[in-house]
């Protein structure tokens, strides 16, 4: 079995974010949406700590980027989900495409 | 060699339930399926020598943000539940995506216990001590890059976060007024 290298992190991180990205654009409910950005940051997490491992030296910047992500990504979350309460409340819907006049 | 085997298996669920999440008209399974993919993701920044991050993946992905979208979804439900009930034919399904949580259950609870007693450095300690790093100097990088380096990021953070949550309780009285 070959060994693993830097560059199967970036297939595994560019697929996922791939997913993310083409999830984001396709689908229709809202929750889904959100997840599928979640999984965006989470393949440009895999790509920091790959980097931070095979590039970074003793220094492992990416490793406190990741924390800083992690953080930003549970806050976007948070207020996405709040604003989707207000939508939801407003329109009885969870398709994105009936929230244009956010 | 276990390295490559748990690398490789987790990268194929990564991408398999990231599509699955996508394709599954159901969003509670949609919502497994991305418990799933935030925890194999944590595998894998542990495998790439950030065990804390990992950590830090299974304690907010693996449980904290699953609960807020769960909530979420719960708040959706209302009215669909007699509709899904009538046309649910995936029990069967249902069941198989229990049982494979299980087994990630078992496997990251195999990982901890592997890690303490057989590895206590890390699994991957040969190529972290040619790459400087070891999982003790973590906590000096952590330090490091959270007080010193990324200080004025790790503040405008924290601001942030401040400024959610007193945001989110001011929106919420204000709207109950």
């Amino acid at each position: 079995m070959a060994e693993i290298t830097l560059y199967h992190y970036l297939v595994i991180s560019l697929l996922l974010f791939i997913i993310g990205l083409v999830g984001s654009i396709m689908c229709k409910n809202i929750i889904k949406v959100l997840i599928c950005i979640e999984f965006i940051l989470a393949g440009v997490n895999i790509n920091f700590a790959a980097f931070a491992n095979y590039c970074g030296g003793a220094e492992g910047d990416g490793f406190v980027m990741i924390l800083f992500y992690t953080g930003i990504g549970a806050v976007e979350l948070a207020v996405a989900i709040y604003i989707f309460y207000f939508m939801y409340s407003k329109k009885q819907t969870d398709n994105v495409y009936q929230y244009g006049d956010l | 060699m276990y390295k490559e085997i748990i690398f490789y298996s987790a990268s194929f669920l990564i991408l398999l339930f990231g599509i699955l999440t996508i394709f599954f008209r159901n969003i509670f399974y949609s919502l497994i399926s991305a418990i799933c993919v935030f925890f194999l993701a944590g595998i894998l920044f542990w495998l790439s020598g950030s065990e804390y991050n990992a950590v830090i993946q299974f304690a907010v992905y693996g449980f904290a943000v699953p609960v807020i979208l769960g909530l979420g979804i719960m708040f959706t439900r209302k009215g669909k539940e007699e509709e899904e009930e009538k046309t649910a034919s995936a029990s069967n399904l249902k069941n198989i995506l229990l049982f494979i949580c299980g087994l990630f259950i078992l496997a990251v609870v195999y990982l901890v216990l592997i890690s303490l007693t057989i590895f206590p450095y890390g699994f991957n300690l040969e190529a972290n001590l040619q790459n400087g790093i070891n999982t003790y100097n973590n906590f000096r990088i952590f330090s490091k890059g959270l007080f010193i380096k990324y200080v004025f990021a790790f503040e405008i953070i924290s601001i942030i976060l401040t400024i959610t949550a007193a945001g989110l309780t001011v929106l919420k009285k204000r709207r109950n007024v």
